[in-house]
């Protein structure tokens, strides 16, 4: 994994084989701390030792690399990762912190292009995003409500794409994330 | 959230974009974006691919995903299935493998040897 962006990619696919159907992903940047939470709904597997990559719920390979790299990625930069499931429903929390100054901390990579590979890669999955700068939580991207605006039953248009890819980029730079921070 | 007049604008193009489109799909590109595949640059080559398909303003070509293959050192890997014809898979595609498979075996359906993994499934 090269970049922050890379694992962010890599944990959504975690909630889509989990069958999630709605995946709430609010992503904050503040005092270089950088705090990503997901929230699914999907199946919550055993969530014991899930970072150790010899742990998996899938039975084709006895390894599970995914949870296990984003840890040494995390606590590499003295962050945390935190994963439990919710109380009132199924599905799962994801919770991790980087802290963007340590020297160790990935570039952030674009984060923008995750979403738009994730609405390409599973159109059935209905996201919302939400920028946190500490003051106040906005939403910037809610799929189900983007597609009874452009009455649509998937979003998989590159021009749609594209122009979600812009507006989430404009957000995402407002709260100081930009592809090349972190880059030297 | 959104710029609405910006929004109305996009819905009629996509409108008729998805009119001219029969379907029907001849080739279908899947890119293994496992673990595996994302540490190897994978979400890369998917971006280039779906670049090159837009910028080719062909209508039936579809771009999917799916997860690890079981052959994480080919990685990044994708499948090229060409409607009645079996599957190709190729090995160690980067944006300039991408590049060359899309011109020649996407637009015009040869098989680029260098990068090939297997045929069929």
């Amino acid at each position: 994994m090269r970049t922050i962006a890379d694992h962010l990619f890599d944990i959504l696919e975690n909630s889509v084989n989990a069958h999630a159907s709605k995946i709430i992903v609010t992503i904050s940047f503040f005092k270089h701390i950088f705090l990503c939470r997901i929230i699914d709904n999907g199946t919550v597997a055993n969530l014991n030792n899930v970072t150790d990559p010899f742990v998996t719920s899938r039975k084709t390979r006895r390894v599970g690399l995914g949870l296990p790299l984003l840890k040494s990625t995390v606590e590499g930069t003295g962050g945390h990762l935190n994963l439990s499931r919710l109380e009132r429903s199924s599905g799962t929390c994801l919770e991790f912190t980087v802290n963007m100054a340590h020297i160790d901390a990935r570039p952030f990579g674009d984060i923008s292009s995750v979403f738009i590979d994730a609405l390409r890669s599973w159109p059935g999955i209905e996201f919302e995003i939400f920028i946190n700068n500490a003051k106040k939580e906005k939403k910037i991207l809610d799929t189900v409500e983007l597609k009874t605006m452009l009455e649509l039953d998937i979003i998989q248009d590159m021009e749609v794409l594209n122009y979600i890819g812009e507006q989430l980029k404009k957000a995402l730079f407002k709260i100081g994330i930009n592809q090349q921070f972190g880059v030297s | 959230m959104k710029n609405l007049e910006e929004l109305k604008q996009i819905k009629e193009r996509v409108r008729r974009n998805l009119e001219m489109r029969s379907g029907d799909y001849r080739v279908k590109i899947i890119v293994c974006l496992g673990t595996c595949g994302i540490a190897a640059g994978a979400r890369q080559t998917m971006n280039k691919l779906a670049e090159l398909s837009a910028q080719s303003n062909r209508t039936d070509i579809a771009i999917s995903t799916t997860g690890c293959a079981g052959f994480c050192e080919q990685e990044p890997m994708i499948k090229v299935q060409e409607k009645g014809k079996e599957p190709v898979t190729y090995g160690h595609v980067d944006i300039a493998a991408a590049e060359e498979i899309f011109d020649k075996h996407i637009l015009n359906g040869q098989i680029v040897e260098r990068y090939l993994f297997s045929k069929g499934e």
